[in-house]
């Protein structure tokens, strides 16, 4: 569904990334964890072109990425935000719609009939009319994931989605996410909530300075890592105090 | 001051239909200056670094010459060339073209300082530059220069008696008129001042009520 190889990025001097290899399957969940700054959602922002990766390349859904195929690519690939990035002049629903209506050019009334019921799937049926600034963080992240499925994309990307909550939000999230996950939603994220990784992931990558020091089933890279860098950042994480 | 008074009453009708050509010169280069502005803020954020050079240009140029001077050149110079405006046209067109500049820098102002992170989620639905422009970075940045635009359109109230210069029987002009042919120069330009803050303080109170209505939360 996803593959990517070979792919480097630089921002100017520094090497973000070097060398990226990997594939994620139709109906699979891969988390990608690692220190800040180690790249990872750098890797996630090459696969909808948000970054321009300098070498290497990525395929999605049969379809190499290029200037020209990356709207196709976009209509194919959802993302979803550390900080939301909902649309503060739009309501709810309005945001939901957005994308529907306006890139995919779906009839209002059917976008919105869909974008109910995708409102009631997060919990937020009755938040239709709201302004994203009148909702607290889980909410907000969870019309988040209601416009990126509003899109009916066969992957979603997640960046950093519970990062920007207030620990008591964490939750609400992650409970829907791990429900597509059960759907059999094809899912990047990156995250660092590394239970929550052990418990839906199917796969799970550890990044360090824009390699991919280690990746497998998640169970095993997240509780019995081989190598010495992935267990020293699971140590951190995990005992942080 | 009853002599004040009695002048008053006399004088408010040829003024007020001088109140009237400034308020109409204001709305019609407020609206050149506007569209011309919004050509201008694109330009100058546009990704075609030709586009950005003549942007640059023009908006030096026009801030670099004084209003005056630039009305002069749009009545005066202009009709040499054949192309003849007459005088409330002049008016309009020349102070459309100088603030155009100023509504400019408002606007861009604004856009720019559209969150680049709802630019990104916008690119990640797979919308286009032109759409993202209009649909995200407009109306959000037309809110945030809100403000300055307010500031700018008193501005061009105050600077619409400039037309005056060019024969344009607006308040100022009608007020000069006034006061040469009666010699009552105290009573009419202190009625001149009062016309044009009950003009501006109004306009003023408009553009904070639309602040107000504009905020989203």
């Amino acid at each position: 569904m996803i593959e990517l190889s070979g792919v480097a990025k630089a921002f100017g001097a520094r090497q973000i990334l070097r060398d990226v290899s990997f594939t994620v399957e139709a109906g699979e969940v891969a988390c990608l964890i690692g220190p800040s700054g180690s790249g990872k959602s750098t890797i996630l922002r090459t696969i909808n072109g948000l970054e321009r990766h300098d070498a290497g390349t990525i395929t999605v859904d049969g379809t190499l990425l290029s200037d020209k195929s990356l709207p196709a690519i976009r209509r194919k690939v959802s993302m979803v935000f550390q900080r939301f990035n909902l649309f503060p002049h739009r309501t709810v629903i309005e945001n939901i719609i957005e994308g529907p209506v306006h890139v995919l050019r779906e009839d209002p009334e059917a976008a919105r009939a869909r974008a109910v019921e995708l409102l009631s799937r997060v919990g937020l049926a009755d938040r239709a009319d709201a302004h994203p600034g009148q909702l607290s963080g889980g909410q907000q992240q969870r019309v988040g994931i209601a416009r990126a499925l509003a899109m009916q994309p066969q992957a979603i990307l997640f960046d950093e989605p519970t990062s920007a909550l207030d620990p008591e939000r964490v939750g609400e999230v992650l409970a829907v996410i791990r429900e597509l996950a059960e759907d059999g939603m094809t899912m990047v994220v990156v995250t660092h909530e590394i239970a929550f990784a052990r418990e839906v992931a199917d796969r799970a990558l550890f990044i360090d300075e824009g390699v991919i020091v280690e990746s497998g089933p998640a169970r095993d890279v997240l509780t019995a890592p081989s190598a010495e860098r992935t267990r020293l950042f699971l140590d951190r994480v995990l005992r942080p105090h | 001051m009853s002599e004040f008074l009695t002048d008053a009453v006399a004088f408010l009708p040829v003024l007020a239909r001088g109140l009237w050509t400034t308020v109409l010169l204001t709305v019609c280069a407020l609206a050149v200056s506007l569209a011309l502005g919004l050509v201008w803020a694109l330009m100058g954020m546009s990704q075609y670094a030709p586009l950005r050079w003549t942007n640059n240009i023009v908006v030096n140029t026009v801030r670099g010459i004084p209003i005056i001077v630039q009305l002069f050149c749009v009545y005066f110079v202009l009709p040499d060339w054949g192309i003849d405006f007459p005088p409330f046209l002049a008016g309009v067109i020349g102070l459309g073209i100088a603030y155009s500049v100023y509504q400019a820098e408002n606007l861009r102002g604004g856009f720019e300082s559209v969150d680049r992170q709802l630019v990104e989620a916008g690119t990640a639905l797979g919308m286009s530059r032109g759409m993202i422009t209009r649909r995200i970075v407009m109306p959000l940045g037309l809110r945030t220069a809100l403000p300055s635009f307010g500031n700018t359109t008193v501005m061009l109230l105050k600077d619409s008696s400039i037309a005056s210069t060019i024969t344009v029987a607006e308040l100022t002009r009608s007020g000069q008129l006034l006061a040469i042919s009666t010699f009552k120069n105290g009573t009419v330009y202190v009625l001149i001042a009062l016309l044009y803050l009950a003009a501006s303080i109004p306009l003023a109170m408009a553009v904070r009520a639309l602040e107000k209505k504009a905020a989203w939360r």
